[in-house]
């Protein structure tokens, strides 16, 4: 069986190949093109968000550091103070005064209590322990204290001295050297807090780095992604270009012929019109020259015998003219329809070669707009002549079918056949030039030895119009068996 | 050409030329003004071709009979005029010599071709038995169907085929019911053809 080539399919692969190319390769750099931009703005957000929180962390050290050591100062200072307030109320004399020292010292222990409270609100772990052992020196501190303010001023001027330098002082000197100690911890906090918001830059340094390095590598893959596909459309730009300008030296080569074509059939015309129909109207003349000259002497016998040979002249030379009009657009197709003049030219045919032609129709309208008709008698017309001049085949079969939405026409032949996916002579060009015009496909089903198949269909609806009341179904020629 | 025809025919005592038309639908006008025995028709005629103005007249006056002249010797042509409704089919080139007998035959209600119309059915008829190799049709019928088929070719009705055979209508109309089919004929001027082409009717 012959493989069919469909000769007007025009949705070729290639163009919608290079579309679903485009799209692929608009996805690709849409996509590529997206996360390098999504890269670069994660990298930014995280490093506005790193600078914000290394800016807040640092705040929060610097200001923990400022206050504790305000209030370890303040404390420090109270410590001395209190010193004072212990020393002036033993030496105070008057009672009265004394008192008002006493009083003092209640305030001042007041302010180390909340100043030690709000301190401990602040308090980091390492800082504890020192915190305690300072909270129960102060305690005791107090709580030594605590008698002194039974005594009368003879006691105070007695035992005073002494008390202050064996108790009051030595505490206080270990609550200083306490003091010291937190303020050691607090310098080292801070500089443990410093430590840490260097290393949360250097944390930050990495990131960005191997965000920077991410987006450099997909830059790079986008980069040679995107060379890699305009050169390939590049390649297929030029392959259709390539395409192009061989359909174009094709085009060229066929109107070409197409020229020479229509030349020699110029030719053959005036060949004939000159040889044939020029000639015999010669001979006319010279036989009316002869007769009219030899009018008078020749007799009746002569005159007919000339006569006879006129006629003869004239009755060859329309039959000369009556061919070739034929051959140029036969009357039937305009005067019978389109069935009639396919009968009349497979009959001609038969009568010219050794084929058998034969035709079948069915339901096919007589009054088909004449470009319909037209292209369907040439295209039966250029197939015989094939069939006839290059298939030599002995018989063919045409069929032609009115379809509601629809014309189609077959023609087989039983000839030598071809190879129809190599072979393209100026006919089957011609043919599917006709059949495109009307927006009709074309299929050729031949294979060396196998006969060919030459098959078309033309979208047609016959037009609903009613010219004289009449429907339109009646014209109609229904005829399914073979008449030649 | 028409004057031509109408001193032929005047030349023939027993004819007269009551209208003449130069076009198609005054042709169908004139025959249904005077209602003629035969008109002669043009196939090719300006505003109404002779197939039409034919189809009209035979409407308008069933009892002219029509010749038709033509250049085409092509059967198409043939049958579409008889379809429309000509007895008579004569080509240009010859009618001098065929016109009277062609009137006086199709005025009889007889068929009349050209001979060269006969000659070229005949010729393609012979031809295609030939190379189609197939059964000639004709030898299936009965000699009572020939009979049958050379009468009715003739232009005769079932009826008066019936007078003359000495048939009932019923068995005439059932020959030729069964001629028709053997010979897949579906329609009379279909059946004139093929009854010229089998030389039953020249």
């Amino acid at each position: 069986m012959a493989r069919p080539s469909n000769l007007s399919d025009r949705t070729d692969p290639v163009w919608r190949n290079s579309d679903r190319l485009l799209l692929d390769s608009r996805l690709a750099l849409a996509v590529g093109f997206g996360s390098l931009l999504l890269i670069m703005a994660l990298a930014g957000a995280d490093a506005l968000r790193v600078l914000r929180d290394f800016r807040t962390n640092d705040d929060r050290i610097r200001r923990q550091f400022l206050f504790q050591n305000r209030v370890l100062n303040e404390i420090k200072s109270e410590v001395y103070l209190s010193g004072t307030y212990v020393r002036d109320y033993l030496l105070e004399p008057e009672a009265e005064r004394a008192e008002t020292y006493r009083a003092s010292l209640e305030q001042l222990r007041k302010q180390m209590d909340a100043a030690l409270q709000s301190y401990r609100r602040q308090l980091a772990p390492e800082g504890a322990q020192h915190y305690t052992a300072l909270q129960g020196e102060l305690a005791q501190y107090w709580q030594i204290l605590g008698p002194i303010f039974e005594w009368d001023s003879a006691e105070r001027r007695r035992l005073g001295y002494a008390f202050l330098r064996d108790e009051v002082f030595p505490r206080r000197q270990n609550m200083l050297a306490i003091a010291d100690r937190i303020a050691d911890i607090n310098e080292q906090q801070l500089s443990a807090g410093n430590s840490q918001v260097v290393g949360l830059l250097l944390k930050f340094q990495s990131r960005l780095v191997i965000s920077l390095v991410a987006a450099l590598a997909l830059g790079l893959g986008m980069a040679a992604l995107s060379i890699r596909r305009i050169l390939k459309l590049e390649i297929q730009v030029h392959s259709r270009y390539q395409e192009a300008a061989e359909a174009r030296s094709e085009l060229k080569d066929l109107s070409a012929r197409l020229v020479q074509a229509q030349e020699s059939e110029r030719r053959a015309l005036s060949r004939e019109l000159h040889d044939e129909v020029g000639q015999s109207l010669s001979a006319v003349l010279i036989e009316l020259r002869n007769l009219s000259s030899g009018m008078a002497k020749k007799s009746d016998e002569h005159f007919r015998e000339h006569v006879e040979t006129i006629k003869g002249l004239v009755e060859g030379t329309i039959r000369v003219v009556r061919s070739m009009a034929l051959l140029l657009r036969p009357s039937m197709l305009d005067d019978l329809g389109l069935v009639p003049a396919l009968k009349w030219q497979a009959r001609e045919v038969s009568k010219r070669t050794s084929m058998d032609v034969s035709v079948a129709a069915e339901l096919v309208s007589d009054n088909l707009p004449d470009p319909y008709k037209t292209c369907i008698f040439r295209v039966v017309q250029e197939a015989l002549h094939n069939c006839s001049d290059h298939a030599n085949a002995s018989s063919v079969h045409i069929r032609v079918q009115q379809e509601p939405k629809r014309l189609t026409l077959s023609i087989q032949d039983d000839g030598r056949g071809f190879d129809s996916r190599q072979v393209k002579g100026l006919g089957l060009l011609g043919i599917q030039e006709r059949v495109e015009r009307l927006d009709g496909k074309c299929t050729i089903r031949s294979a060396p030895g196998s006969g060919t198949i030459l098959s078309i269909e033309l979208p047609f609806s016959e037009p609903l119009h009613d010219n004289d009341g009449h429907s339109n179904q009646e014209p109609r020629e229904t005829n399914s068996h073979p008449v030649s | 050409m028409r004057r031509g025809l109408k001193l032929l025919l005047e030349s023939q005592p027993e004819f007269a030329v009551v209208g003449e038309a130069s076009d198609g639908r005054q042709a169908v006008e004139r025959a249904e003004a005077t209602h003629p025995d035969v008109a002669v028709l043009d196939i090719a005629m300006p505003n109404l071709s002779g197939i039409e103005a034919a189809q009209r007249i035979v409407a308008a006056s069933p009892r002219t009979s029509i010749v038709v002249l033509s250049m085409h010797s092509d059967e198409g042509y043939v049958l579409r005029a008889l379809k429309a409704g000509a007895k008579g089919y004569l080509l240009k080139d010859s009618v001098e010599g065929d016109l009277i007998e062609a009137i006086k035959s199709v005025f009889q209600g007889k068929t009349f071709f050209s001979p060269e119309i006969s000659r070229m059915l005949v010729e393609d008829y012979v031809r295609e038995i030939r190379s189609r190799g197939v059964e000639d049709s004709y030898e299936l019928l009965t000699p009572r169907e020939r009979e049958i088929l050379q009468l009715l070719a003739e232009g005769k009705s079932n009826k008066e085929i019936a007078g003359l055979l000495n048939l009932s209508l019923y068995t005439v109309e059932t020959h030729r019911r069964n001629l028709q089919d053997k010979l897949n004929l579906h329609s009379f001027p279909e059946l004139v053809l093929y009854a010229v082409r089998k030389r039953v009717i020249s």
